[in-house]
């Protein structure tokens, strides 16, 4: 009897907390379906089709894979955009990623002054916007002749003669260098939070067994920094293919949806096809930083 | 001794990338102080020969200063209004109940983050016209779009505002809740008294990432809002194209201005200026409340 009781009180608790979960989730899950949601699968489906406006409406046509041809095979400006948007987002994203663990690994070394400098690798958090961003890279700068010295240096030429792809994404790299850096504003802190929950004890534990500081590195920061390592990763990405000024992709599907009189379904393929190519770089983020088995030997330290 | 000198060449390089970091912003307001004539001047670098304010008169001219920085100014902080509260709302839930399918939305969120918005703006569009033809009121060109979404959760960089929240709530002691539900309060009593008080600090550095995010988003802003409204970044984003008739009718037929680098930046300048005023005020709180998402494994 009793137990039926505390069952039923059990029940009653459970339904309370259902009930205020989702009426404070509300807004959001009403928001997630319709404007997420539903606007995604939406795409996939409209990506078959071809959508035409007029007066009454749209009038939405079943293309097959219509668009998916014209868009590989017909369509000469979809393919480059892509290769361009790969050659920016991987090169800036290992540099944002790995710049900021570093400055990060600076940063948690000091003491004083800390504080001047995480105000000032911060401060781009602030201004970034895809305009301001457009008239900094397209600066010429004042005096003539500096980039041309980097076009021109050793190294880029030696890379350029096996692949000129690679050697204009370096010399873009170097180019915007600045600009890159300015990704990294929230990645530090994060790396910086990251690093300073590790326990000192196991450094020290590691420095008395007489590990260098390279051995403390690869050891004990890396494999305990990784969850940071992959937040940031997949943060960097959805900073950096959400910027136009850098995204030739993003501006593509831009100008097709801003064509409103038609032209939508094509509009849709290209961003799936973008979508999906994002959402596998980012899949790839997360194999490489997924947990791995410790070692048997590494078991009993 | 190598001690020192290690530390020394700490200092050394984060000076260096510091520099790197404010280099562009350095640019910005060297040349944005040139006259035309130093522009050209290969000799000059830096320092401007005959520094001019002239550009910013030219540039806030074109920019439409200061209707666009009141438009700018008061849709952000509108849209970041409406991303706070839900956010905040949206934390508590997470935080305080244990309701079914509690894992599954909170993964959804992430994934709401992950979304590329360019996978989502078509369908939105096409919801929003419908809803346009089936109501009969205006929604393109007015921000009513935006402010839907940030009503409903799905503004800019939501997630991230969730998660400050959420790890926020997470702190405050489940035990002053109880307190509050003995003497009678509800759920909604509950967490505009309890938490939303206690985490005032809190609520206000959502609120100001928020503000800066909604001021710098500008896909979005182009694609519902259009031009129909003056707002300072979008104004920047075609800097370039309106310049020459809005700078030479202001001034007269006679003169002939020709756009360079120095109004460009000039104009770079003042649409940044209000955010870099922000920051001077409260960039420990930026700073903080990035430290408290908490997304950093705990």
């Amino acid at each position: 009897m009793s137990q039926k009781k505390k069952l039923r009180k059990t029940k009653s608790f459970q339904r309370r907390q259902d009930k205020y979960g989702y009426l404070f989730m509300m807004p959001w899950i009403l928001g997630f379906l319709v404007f997420t949601l539903i606007p995604f699968v939406m795409t996939i489906y409209l990506s078959f089709t071809e959508v035409k406006q007029d007066i009454r409406g749209f009038n939405i046509a079943f293309t097959g894979i219509y668009n998916y041809r014209q868009l590989f095979l017909v369509n000469t400006d979809f393919t480059p955009a892509l290769v361009s948007f790969l050659g920016m987002i991987v090169p800036y994203t290992l540099v944002v990623v790995i710049m900021s663990f570093i400055l990060a690994m600076l940063l948690n070394s000091i003491v004083r002054g800390k504080a001047v400098y995480r105000t000032i690798y911060f401060l781009p958090v602030v201004v970034l916007s895809g305009p301001v961003m457009y008239q900094l890279m397209n600066l010429t700068p004042q005096v003539e002749g500096q980039v041309n010295e980097l076009y021109h240096s050793f190294l880029i030429r030696m890379i350029q003669s096996y692949s000129p792809q690679a050697a204009a994404a370096m010399v873009s790299l170097f180019d915007n260098l600045s600009v890159i850096l300015w990704f990294t504003g929230i990645p530090i802190v994060l790396f910086i939070n990251g690093l300073q929950k590790i326990n000192p004890s196991l450094y020290e534990a590691a420095r008395i067994d007489s590990a260098t500081s390279w051995q403390l590195l690869w050891k004990i920061t890396m494999p305990i920094i990784r969850p940071t390592a992959l937040i940031v990763t997949v943060f960097t990405i959805v900073q950096l293919g959400g910027m136009d000024t850098i995204n030739p992709v993003l501006v593509m599907i831009k100008e097709r949806t801003a064509n409103t009189s038609g032209g939508f379904g094509y509009a849709a393929t290209i961003s799936w096809i973008y979508s999906l190519i994002v959402l596998l770089i980012i899949g790839a983020a997360f194999v490489l930083f997924r947990e791995r088995k410790i070692k048997e030997t590494h078991k009993y330290w | 001794m190598a001690k020192r000198i290690g530390k020394a060449v700490t200092y050394l390089l984060l000076t260096c990338i510091g520099y790197i970091y404010l280099e562009p912003i350095f640019q910005m307001i060297s040349r944005a102080l040139m006259s035309s004539a130093d522009v050209i001047n290969p000799s000059i670098e830096w320092l401007a020969r005959n520094p001019t304010l002239n550009n910013f008169r030219v540039a806030a001219k074109v920019l439409k200063i200061p209707g666009s920085l009141i438009n700018s100014m008061g849709f952000s902080a509108l849209l970041a209004l409406l991303q706070t509260f839900v956010a905040a709302m949206t934390g508590y839930g997470l935080s305080r109940f244990r309701f079914r399918g509690k894992n599954f939305w909170f993964v959804m969120i992430l994934l709401a983050f992950i979304l590329p918005t360019a996978l989502l703006m078509i369908p939105r569009l096409i919801i929003f016209i419908l809803a346009q033809q089936a109501t009969g009121i205006q929604f393109l060109g007015t921000p009513i779009p935006q402010v839907l979404m940030a009503v409903l959760g799905q503004g800019v960089n939501s997630t991230i505002l969730i998660l400050i929240c959420w790890n926020f709530f997470n702190l405050v002691p489940y035990s002053l809740d109880e307190a509050a539900m003995i003497d009678g309060a509800g759920p909604l009593q509950t967490f505009y008294h309890i938490a939303v008080k206690l985490s005032v600090s809190t609520v206000l550095i959502v609120f100001l990432f928020a503000f800066v995010w909604n001021w710098n988003e500008t896909y979005q802003t182009s694609t519902f809002l259009g031009g129909s409204m003056d707002l300072l970044p979008a104004k920047l984003s075609v800097f370039d194209s309106q310049f020459e008739g809005i700078a030479n009718a202001g001034v007269g037929s006679t003169s002939n201005f020709k756009i360079n680098e120095a109004y460009k930046m000039a104009a770079t300048l003042i649409s940044i200026a209000p955010l870099l005023v922000l920051y001077g005020f409260v960039q420990k709180q930026f700073i903080q409340g990035i430290e408290n998402t908490g997304i950093t494994g705990e």
